[in-house]
């Protein structure tokens, strides 16, 4: 058994997982991120579900979350294959390339303004030159081209 | 901590929820960004951090205190990260992360089966699973459609508003009271079954460093629940014949049709 303000954080943890599962699931546009949050949704709810079954002495809580885990292996599984045959149709794993699938009255979803190129680019590291360049051998590139 | 005194938990609540729709908003992938707004974004998740963290009671000993503070911290950050990264592969690195911080919560309460199941199901199979669809099908370089959300701001401000109501009846939480219903609590019922009936604190101190509790869990699991176990075993055969039938039959439609291959 737990105390109660244990109890109360770890359900705290877990509202705020589901939280962010959620705003990620609402937000993005790609299908295995979407499934990723969903995932991240299962989590928050797994860690109320095992604070409540402390709390309470009942074993029945982490009996769900075991359930939990067996089901949500059964739908990544499945949900991973149709994700590889949309993207095997459409080449893409954008949600919004299944939009013909809306409802009749909804506008369709245009990119307008769709970035050029990306303006996070990486910045890799850059080595300033220490020292001399050493002259070579003229001789080698002939040489290596015989080996 | 500011437990006792409502209107100061209120203008945290608010003031947390507010940092955390906002920087959310300002992290999520709009196009274009400038690195000083993603600054901006990361300096408020961080302040809705401490917000959080400050409505957060206090437990007995430090020491419980400052791990379940570090796994859940790395938990909580972890989940932000896979949300708002974005390149698909980092976001399930970070959501591995995650996994491990929500193991070690668990771990924390208790649950040691879970917390060990946690991280060998999940991060050692499911996520390998996707990690293999994204290398099968990620195409070359970033996409354009990983680097824009669907109405981030309103999807920000309804996370922020359900994390704050979740807050709001969390804190209303009291002890459950001595005599609510005639039928006895199971965990008098676990405490009265018990060979030894000490005191209450005693019980719960040998509740939680007791050595044999996966095997109760298991006992619990293939005793009353045995029949779920079953019918559990059946939806994983069930989901294994089903992926390999579409996969098969899809490649063989789209072989036939002459539709974009991989």
């Amino acid at each position: 058994m737990m105390s109660l303000p244990m109890l109360h954080n770890a359900l705290l943890v877990g509202a705020m997982l589901f939280s962010l599962g959620l705003v990620g699931i609402l937000t993005r546009r790609n299908l295995i991120v979407m499934f990723l949050c969903a995932e991240l949704m299962l989590q928050g709810v797994s860690v109320s579900l095992v604070a409540w079954s402390r709390y309470h002495g009942d074993w029945g809580g982490q009996v769900l979350v075991i359930f939990v885990l067996t089901v949500a292996a059964c739908e990544a599984a499945v949900a991973l294959v149709f994700v590889l045959q949309a993207f095997a149709r459409t080449g893409r794993l954008d949600a919004a390339a299944w939009q013909t699938l809306r409802e009749a009255t909804l506008p369709r979803v245009m990119d307008s303004k769709l970035p050029a190129d990306d303006t996070l680019a990486p910045s890799w590291p850059t080595l300033s030159p220490a020292g001399v360049l050493p002259p070579g051998d003229p001789q080698e590139s002939l040489q290596r081209e015989h080996v | 901590m500011f437990g006792s005194d409502p209107t100061s938990a209120g203008t945290l609540l608010a003031a947390g929820v507010t940092s955390a729709a906002v920087s959310l908003w300002l992290l999520l992938p709009r196009g274009t960004q400038s690195p000083a707004s993603m600054r901006l974004g990361t300096v408020l998740g961080l302040l809705a951090l401490a917000a959080f963290v400050a409505t957060g009671q206090r437990l007995g000993s430090i020491g419980e205190e400052a791990v379940f503070l570090i796994v859940s911290l790395v938990a909580v950050v972890a989940g932000a990260a896979t949300i708002v990264t974005r390149s698909p592969v980092y976001s399930a690195i970070w959501f591995a992360l995650a996994l491990a911080g929500v193991a070690g919560v668990l771990l924390v309460l208790g649950a040691q089966f879970l917390g060990v199941a946690t991280i060998v199901v999940y991060a050692g199979a499911i996520l390998v699973m996707f990690l293999f669809v994204l290398m099968l099908a990620q195409p070359s370089g970033m996409a354009p459609y990983d680097r824009v959300s669907s109405e981030p701001l309103l999807s920000a401000v309804a996370g922020a508003v359900l994390l704050g109501l979740l807050t709001l009846s969390i804190g209303r939480l009291t002890a459950e009271p001595a005599a609510c219903c005639n039928t006895p609590s199971r965990a008098a019922a676990m405490a009265d079954a018990a060979p030894v009936a000490p005191a209450a604190a005693d019980v719960a101190k040998a509740d939680r460093m007791e050595s044999d509790q996966v095997a109760r869990l298991g006992a619990e699991l293939f005793g009353r629940h045995l029949l779920a176990v079953e019918v559990a075993g059946v939806l994983l055969l069930a989901s294994l014949v089903g992926a390999i039938a579409v996969v098969s039959r899809g490649e063989a439609a789209a072989a036939s049709e002459g539709r974009f291959s991989r």
